[in-house]
């Protein structure tokens, strides 16, 4: 009928929540992304795919994508890339547990607004693993690699665009409007 | 399924912190187990053998892609590539004959300074440097002349035996007749019996002959020839023949016995003159270089 604007502020519309198989494969894609062969040259680039799909569901539905779920991935990680068991483990789970501490505020902003509260997370988590490999006396670290984090906060709003239209989240209840 | 994304109503679990605290210790626990144990290698192995497989097919394509694209990049420079190698495979292998030919030289080289210098006779180490054009005899020019103290006559060996004799000398060089030329004849010593002998070339690089050979000599195949010394031309006790077979008189009262030159007769470059040493030497004199 109108176009306009709603006289009255509206909840969100209706959509169709998300399914755990919906999650889990979303998950999957992730995972087999992370496991694409990356040049060497450029894999200190490549950001944790994984992390941020996860990061995405604990904002979207914390019920389908919980610390259980960000532990055995980082295990499945940990396992893929030959680092120490538990490694990815335990980095993971301290990134979803920072994520879903202010998940009540993340979950209000769109995209855009999220990524600059992202990043100090997505970079952390990679000196995190950065530190605890250097802690456990895996020699060197390779500083470099926290730029994959930067990487991942440039690429969070086409990840999470993309998450929406695959999940066929309609394009305007990716946030409801501060207010 | 249906009521996962809602929140229960009533809770009945840990506190975030409480699970998140759970989960670190866990993480540490693991960590410290395989940074300091071997036990989770088992485990390991187990979801890598489930994570291989996907790893594999992942990369299957990526690979197949770039193998395509490496095919296609890289045939221009297969066919550059190819032209260089082949090049360089002809240099190599023209160093690589001129190296052969280099270290069999040196061999020789090094057996003729070894060469046991006989009393009163010195070597003079010559090269030859052509054989003469004429298909009736055999003969070859060495670099060696009057010069060097060359006369007529003189005996010429190789590292192994007598291969023939000065007989014509020019300042700088000299004509070598060999052993195996026609005219030519050498007087030799049977090594076993004692029994002396003349070979005498027959035209062939690699057979001599002992015409009119008494037919009750003692001679059998086998027998090693060296020079006699009797005519005053050779020195006595270089190594000439073999006898390969001897022949019983047909039309002839004389048998005769066919032998096989011991030196590289026509084979090398490198030859020495045995020249006769003065008869006496002169002294250093001291008081000369004064």
């Amino acid at each position: 009928m109108n176009g306009d604007k709603p006289l009255l502020p509206q909840g969100a519309e209706l959509v169709r929540p998300p399914t755990r198989p919906m999650v889990y494969l979303c998950l999957a894609l992730a995972l087999a992304l992370s496991l694409l062969p990356w040049a060497g040259t450029i894999r200190w680039l490549v950001p944790d795919f994984v992390l941020m799909t996860l990061l995405y569901w604990n904002i979207r539905a914390p019920r389908l994508a919980g610390l259980g779920t960000a532990f055995a991935l980082g295990l499945l990680i940990d396992v893929a890339h030959g680092v120490l068991m538990g490694l990815n483990a335990l980095a993971y789970c301290t990134a979803t547990f920072v994520v879903l501490m202010v998940r009540r505020r993340l979950e209000n902003f769109d995209a855009a607004r999220q990524t600059p509260q992202l990043a100090p997370v997505l970079v952390g988590k990679e000196a995190l693993v950065l530190g605890l490999g250097l802690l456990l006396g895996h020699g060197f670290a390779d500083w470099r690699w926290l730029a994959a984090g930067v990487v991942g906060a440039a690429l969070w709003i086409p990840l999470v665009w993309t998450i929406d239209r695959l999940t066929g989240r309609p394009e305007s209840s990716g946030a409801r409007e501060p207010g | 399924m249906s009521a996962a994304p809602q929140a229960p109503l009533f809770v009945r679990e840990m506190g975030l912190p409480a699970r998140f605290g759970l989960y670190f210790l866990l993480g540490l626990f693991l960590l410290a187990l395989d940074a300091r144990y071997t036990t989770l290698a088992q485990v390991r192995a187990g979801v890598n053998a489930l994570l291989h497989p996907a790893q594999m097919a992942l990369a299957w394509p990526w690979e197949w892609a770039q193998h395509v694209a490496g095919f296609f990049v890289t045939h221009g420079e297969l066919v550059v590539d190819n032209a260089r190698l082949r090049e360089q495979r002809d240099r190599l292998g023209m160093d690589l004959q001129d190296r052969h030919a280099l270290v069999a030289e040196n061999e020789r080289l090094r057996a003729l300074l070894n060469l046991p210098t006989r009393p009163g006779m010195s070597a003079v180490v010559g090269e030859i440097m052509e054989t003469a054009p004429d298909p009736f005899s055999r003969k070859v020019v060495i670099n060696r002349g009057s010069g060097h103290g060359i006369q007529p006559g003189l005996p010429v060996v190789d590292a192994v035996g007598l291969i023939g004799q000065v007989t014509r000398v020019f300042p700088w060089t000299a004509e070598v007749t060999l052993l195996t030329d026609r005219d030519q004849d050498a007087p030799v010593q049977n090594l076993r019996t004692g029994l002396r002998l003349i070979v005498s070339g027959q035209g062939s690089d690699n057979q001599l002959v002992i015409r009119f050979l008494d037919m009750h000599a003692d001679v059998q195949a086998g027998d090693l020839l060296h020079t006699s010394g009797i005519d005053g031309v050779y020195p006595a006790g270089i190594p000439v023949a073999e006898v390969v077979r001897t022949e019983p008189p047909r039309h002839t009262p004389f048998a005769s016995a066919y032998c096989r030159p011991l030196a590289g007769v026509g084979r090398y470059r490198h030859i020495a003159v045995l020249r006769p040493e003065p008869a006496v030497a002169a002294p250093a004199s001291k008081g000369g270089r004064r």
